[in-house]
C-alpha cells in the first residue's frame, strides 16, 4: 500500500491536499484536468517537493512525516518525466550506464531494453541528435534500469509519435507486472487500457480513487463530463473475416463486428463509444445497414439538458452511454430496468495504437 | 636578450599564477554553488565582497592586505606564531593576496554555470538513486567541465596581469617576489626597453591566445552542454 496525507500551503492558502491509499500492484492511473495538481503530487510521492507536510507511507517504510523525511535517493524511485531530460552531456547508453551505478540488479540490462524499445542503434547518439520519441525511450529504460521499488510516470506518452507509443504502451503494462507503476495520463484510452486503479485529481484534491470504469460512470464525480461523450468497451475472442475486411468479436458474449484494414496482432482490444452513435430501439431492427446490436438494459436515465437524455446501458458486466432526445425517451417509454436494443452506428478502435 | 632574472621572473609568476589557480579551483566550486543556490538575505554582501577585487584599485587592496600581513595584525601574528615568518615581501604572502585578488575571477564562470544549470538534471540525478555529492561529481561537474576549464583560464591569466598588489604586498625581491610585471617596470625605468619588448610581448601574446581559446572554443562547448 501507499498511503498519504499530504498538504501544501501557499502564503497561507491551503493549494493541496492529497489524501488516500492506492494498492502497489499493476498500474495506479492519474487522471484530472491540467493545473488540478497531478504532477504535484506525483513530485510530493518522490519527495522532489519538500513543501509538502503530511505523512507519506511506502509499504512498512515511512517516508514522510511530521518528523522525518526520507530524500528522493533512498526512495528508489524510478521517475520518467514528461520532458525525457537525457543529460546533454553524455550519449545515449552514458545516461543508461550513469543509471546502472546505484542499482544492485535490474529487470532487464541495456541490452535487452535496447531491444524491446527499438533503440539499439541510437546508443551512440548524443541526446540533440535524437528525436522527442526517442529520447523518451531511452528515458523510460533509463528509469527502469535503476531497479526502482516504484515506477512514476509523468504523461510519459503525451508528445510521441506512433511508432513510439505502439512499442511503449504493452511495454509498460508488461513492466507493471514486476514493478508498481504510478501513471499521469491525460488520455482516457490510456487509463482503460493500461489502469485497474485510478486516482482522480480535481482542484488540488484526491476526489476518488478506484477502478476507472466504476469512476467514469458515476455521476456524482467531476470525470461525468468525460464520459458524457462516450465510453470504453473491451471486445476478445477477436477472429478476422478475410472476405469482407472484418473482425469479429465479443462484447459480453453478443457478437460486434469492426472494420480493419488488416488483420491485428491482439486477440482483445477495445473500442470506443461515442453516446451521440447509440441509437436505441425497442425491438430489432430489420432491413437497415446498422451491424452492430446490443441487447442490453437501461440502468440509469440522466437528464442532461433540455430536450436530451444520457441512457447508462449495460451489456452484463460493461456499459456504455446513449444519448437520446427527450422526445424518443417519451416516445418510446423507456423505464429503468427494461431491455432494449442498442444499435451502434460509429466505433473507434484503441487496442493497436490508443 | 633576457638575463637570469629575467628567467626567474618568468618561472615565478608561473608558479605563483599556478599555484593560486589550483587552490582557487578548489576553494571556488562550493563558494560559487552557494551563490547560485542559496537564497539567505546576506547572499549579496558575500557576493560584493568576492567581486571586490574587479572594481577595487589593486593598491587598496594591498594596503589593507599590508595592514593585515604586520606582525602587529590578529592575522599576521597568528601566521608568525605559527610559521615564524612574516607574510609581507614573502612568497607566501603573495600567494594568499593573488587568491584574493583573483578569486572572482574563478568564482564568476563558475557561478553563471550553476546557475544556468537547469534544475531538473539535479532532479534526475536524485531519481537515479545520487546523493548531493555524488550529482556533483557524476553530473554537474562533467555538465559544466568547459566552465571550470575558462574559470581556471581566467584566473591563471588574471594571476600574471597582476601589479599593484604586487607592488604593494610583494616589494621586488628576485626570485622571491619579483614578478613579471614587476620585472618589466623595472626594465622600463632602467630604459631597457629591448627586454622591456619581449616581456611585454610574451604577455600579450599568451593573454591573447588563452583568451581566444575560453571565447572561442570553451564558451561554445559549454553553451552546446547545457543548452542541448
Amino acid at each position: 500500500m501507499l498511503e498519504f496525507d499530504l498538504i501544501k500551503y501557499q502564503s497561507q492558502q491551503l493549494l493541496f491536499h492529497f489524501q488516500g491509499a492506492i494498492k502497489l500492484e499493476g498500474i495506479c492511473t492519474v487522471f484530472g484536468d491540467s493545473g488540478a495538481g497531478k504532477t504535484s503530487l506525483i513530485r510530493a510521492f518522490a519527495g522532489l517537493d519538500n513543501s509538502f507536510s503530511g505523512l507519506l507511507n511506502f509499504k512498512q517504510c515511512q517516508w514522510q512525516s511530521k518528523t522525518s523525511f526520507i530524500k528522493t535517493e533512498k526512495r528508489r524511485i524510478g521517475m520518467v518525466f514528461q520532458e525525457p531530460r537525457l543529460f546533454p552531456h553524455l550519449d545515449a547508453l552514458g545516461n543508461l550506464q550513469l543509471a546502472c551505478k546505484k542499482a544492485s540488479k535490474s529487470l532487464y540490462t541495456i541490452n535487452e531494453l535496447a531491444e524491446l524499445l527499438d533503440f539499439s542503434s541510437l546508443l551512440g547518439k548524443k541526446s540533440h541528435q535524437l528525436s522527442g520519441g526517442q529520447k523518451q525511450r531511452i528515458a523510460i529504460a533509463r528509469a527502469i534500469l535503476t531497479d526502482p521499488q516504484l515506477l512514476i510516470m509523468d504523461e510519459p506518452l503525451s508528445s510521441l509519435d506512433q511508432h513510439s507509443r505502439k512499442l511503449l504502451l504493452p511495454f509498460i503494462k508488461n513492466v507493471s507486472k514486476s514493478i508498481p507503476i504510478i501513471y499521469i495520463t491525460h488520455s482516457m484510452p490510456e487509463v482503460f487500457y493500461l489502469s485497474q486503479q485510478m486516482i482522480l485529481i480535481e482542484q488540488g484534491r484526491v476526489e476518488a480513487i478506484g477502478e476507472p470504469q466504476t469512476l467514469f460512470l458515476n455521476p456524482k464525480l467531476s470525470l461525468a463530463k468525460h464520459a458524457h461523450s462516450g465510453l470504453l468497451l473491451n471486445v476478445d475472442s477477436l477472429t478476422w473475416d478475410k472476405d469482407y475486411s472484418l473482425l469479429h468479436g465479443l462484447v459480453d458474449n453478443q457478437e460486434v463486428l469492426l472494420t480493419v484494414d488488416t488483420q491485428p496482432s491482439e486477440t482483445s482490444l477495445q473500442i470506443k463509444v461515442e453516446s451521440k452513435d447509440v441509437i436505441i430501439a425497442a425491438q430489432r431492427l430489420s432491413g437497415s445497414s446498422l451491424q452492430n446490436c446490443l441487447q442490453v438494459s437501461i440502468e440509469q436515465i440522466e437528464p442532461l439538458s433540455a430536450g436530451s437524455v444520457l441512457l447508462t446501458l449495460s451489456t452484463g458486466k460493461q456499459k456504455l452511454l446513449a444519448k437520446i432526445t427527450l422526445k424518443s425517451l417519451t416516445e418510446l417509454d423507456l423505464q429503468l430496468k427494461q431491455t432494449v436494443f442498442a444499435y451502434i452506428k460509429a466505433v473507434s478502435i484503441l487496442g493497436e495504437c490508443l | 636578450m633576457l638575463d637570469a632574472l629575467d628567467y626567474s621572473a618568468i618561472f615565478l609568476t608561473f608558479k605563483l599564477a599556478g599555484l593560486t589557480t589550483l587552490i582557487l579551483l578548489i576553494l571556488s566550486p562550493p563558494l560559487a554553488w552557494w551563490l547560485a543556490r542559496s537564497k539567505r538575505f546576506y547572499r549579496p554582501f558575500v557576493e560584493a565582497l568576492v567581486a571586490l577585487p574587479l572594481v577595487l584599485p589593486p593598491t587598496v587592496l594591498g594596503f589593507y592586505l599590508l595592514l593585515s600581513f604586520s606582525p602587529d595584525s590578529l592575522f599576521g601574528g597568528l601566521w608568525m606564531s605559527l610559521t615564524g615568518g612574516t607574510l609581507a615581501f614573502s612568497f607566501s604572502g603573495l600567494l594568499i593576496a593573488s587568491i584574493i585578488y583573483s578569486l572572482p575571477f574563478v568564482v564568476q564562470p563558475l557561478q553563471s554555470a550553476f546557475v544556468n544549470l537547469d534544475k531538473d538534471y539535479l532532479e534526475v540525478a536524485s531519481t537515479l538513486g545520487f546523493n548531493s555529492t555524488e550529482t556533483f561529481y557524476r553530473v554537474v561537474f562533467p555538465m559544466v567541465l568547459p566552465s571550470f576549464i575558462i574559470a581556471g583560464a581566467l584566473g591563471f591569466a588574471h594571476t600574471i596581469g597582476e601589479f599593484g598588489v604586487v607592488l604593494m604586498i610583494g616589494g621586488n625581491i628576485p626570485g622571491e617576489t619579483q614578478v613579471i610585471s614587476i620585472a618589466l617596470f623595472d626594465h622600463v625605468e632602467t630604459l631597457q626597453y629591448e627586454q622591456a619588448h619581449v616581456l611585454s610581448f610574451t604577455l600579450l601574446a599568451f593573454s591573447m591566445t588563452l583568451l581566444m581559446f575560453i571565447y572561442g572554443v570553451l564558451q561554445k562547448r559549454q553553451k552546446r552542454l547545457t543548452n542541448a
